[in-house]
């Protein structure tokens, strides 16, 4: 195709939603399309820079979880809470946007599904980022009418801000879900859907590290909760502080604890403890990552070939956390329920060699850090027929689980 | 045999298999009554369901369908889940399979 083509991206203020699409814009700048962002114009330039021009969304408040709030009960609360209003809020900010940057192509992250509505009502052509595996394999499907719960609601947003006579589930473009994760982590997927691998992206600041307080003679484990999880973290702290000192003739810990939940925990010698790490660095020196199961930071983690002992708290985690263990690049324990000794054992078995986790992880990264989703995405999105009229499948009751990593 | 089945029996059974899921991931002891929800007492979670709903067929054979039972119910239903309906469940479908 010939010509350069306007697009319009349309992101919720999620900071795990708004970096894939960041290289994106990017490099369709670079190859001399227009840009544009819908959405909170202080995240988008934060992460994007300040030259990207952005079209202002309203956002709700963030829906303020309390930590003990998971699974279905989370799910509930995540869609009626947050996600269902930021769609009504974001709604006049995209159509404005549209009329007034005129785009060819609509990029809309998955769970903004303002866009892809909005798009629909004005006949734009939109395509789908999907910022999380979780939700591309319909986890849930054994629980039809969770699918449903969702999906009468999807159609009463659409009856208000949306094309009334379009039938495709906003979560899944039909002209295309560009899925920003590992294959192995999704396996097989649907038609319509790529698998672009992780966007890893690099960070704008990094934070000091003590680098030469890492001790060579043993292996390093980097047990992170994300900034995200601050006030669930005290108890899985403390425990994850007890199996450092259960492994420390072996083991070195690094801990990031924004919240100083540890503050007066006995750490045994040498572990190092931190508000914040470089983590992409870190990454390349440790031996095996504790985590919550946060997408970023198991596709971070797998990319670096190392493996993973996983605590899911809620939304997407648990479902990410079963396809590592699936992949045979990690085990998986209870946020809730851990204590010290199996903690320990968790972290043992990742890095014994002969369980075949660190091989598998290595594996996986080789395949990810081959790959380049950014060009895929970006010569996706500037081949991708503009004509109206595409069909318009309906989806099935997919589930959705959001990466909420960032939630405000 | 054309007994009605217990629910105490049931119950003591259902309560047999969700203590050995439970025990697994470090809740040892866990009293499981007709009250005790599947979500925020036994912090279950959907990859447990799958285990459960093998460990129904090796006890009950195909006269339980779990699987049927889980896709009927609501996502407030789901959330408010309890032992006590799942003992009912399985309750009503041996009698439904035995003989009149």
């Amino acid at each position: 195709m010939t010509g350069t083509r306007r697009f319009l991206v349309v992101v919720p203020p999620l900071v795990g939603h708004v970096n894939p699409l960041v290289g994106v814009a990017a490099e369709l700048a670079r190859r001399g399309h227009d840009v544009a962002w819908a959405g909170h114009p202080g995240l988008v330039h934060r992460l994007a820079g300040d030259d990207q021009r952005v079209f202002d969304c309203a956002v709700p408040e963030g829906p303020g979880r309390t930590p003990d709030l998971t699974g279905p009960a989370a799910f509930r609360f995540l869609w009626a809470e947050f996600l269902l209003p930021l769609a009504e809020a974001m709604a006049p900010g995209v159509a404005a946007a549209i009329e007034a940057f005129a785009p060819d192509v609509v990029v809309c992250d998955q769970h903004a599904v303002a866009g892809a509505l909005v798009a629909q009502r004005y006949g734009v052509v939109h395509v789908t980022s999907a910022s999380t595996s979780a939700e591309i394999v319909d986890p849930l499907a054994a629980f039809p009418k969770i699918g449903r719960w969702l999906t009468d609601r999807l159609a009463a947003l659409r009856a208000a801000i949306g094309d009334p006579a379009a039938t495709s589930d906003p979560r899944f473009s039909p002209h295309g879900v560009l899925a920003f994760t590992a294959t192995a982590l999704v396996g097989d997927v649907p038609a319509g859907v790529r698998v672009l691998g992780p966007a890893i992206a690099p960070r704008r600041t990094a934070p000091d590290f003590p680098w030469e307080a890492l001790d060579q003679r043993r292996a390093t484990v980097l047990v992170s909760l994300g900034t995200a999880n601050a006030d669930a973290a005290t108890r899985f702290l403390t425990e994850a502080a007890g199996a450092l000192a259960l492994l420390t003739d072996r083991v070195q810990g690094v801990v990031v604890d924004p919240g100083h939940v540890l503050d007066r925990t006995p750490l045994p010698e040498g572990t190092v403890v931190r508000e914040y790490v470089p983590q992409l660095d870190l990454l390349s020196q440790v031996d095996a990552v504790v985590s919550h199961g946060g997408h970023n930071t198991v596709c971070e983690a797998l990319w670096h070939g190392v493996p993973l002992v996983l605590a899911p708290i809620r939304d997407d985690q648990p479902i990410v956390a079963e396809q590592v263990v699936a992949a045979g690049a990690g085990v998986r324990v209870r946020f809730g329920r851990v204590d010290a000794v199996r903690l320990a054992a968790a972290v043992d078995t990742v890095l014994d060699p002969a369980t075949g986790h660190h091989a598998c992880a290595a594996a996986i990264g080789r395949v990810l850090r081959a790959g380049d989703g950014v060009l895929t995405a970006a010569d996706h999105l500037t081949s991708v027929p503009l004509a109206p009229g595409v069909p318009d499948t309906p989806e099935n009751n997919r589930i959705p689980c959001c990466d909420t990593e960032s939630l405000p | 045999m054309n007994t009605r089945t217990d629910p105490d029996t049931v119950l003591a059974d259902l309560a047999g298999m969700l203590g050995k899921v439970v025990a697994e991931y470090g809740l040892v002891d866990a009293e499981i009554t007709r009250e005790t929800t599947f979500h925020d007492d036994l912090e279950l979670e959907s990859i447990d369901l799958v285990v459960l709903s093998g460990s129904l067929r090796d006890h009950y054979g195909e006269r339980v369908n779990f699987a049927e039972f889980v896709a009927g119910l609501e996502l407030d239903e789901i959330i408010a889940l309890t032992v006590g309906r799942l003992v009912d469940h399985v309750v009503a479908s041996l009698d439904a399979g035995a003989p009149a």
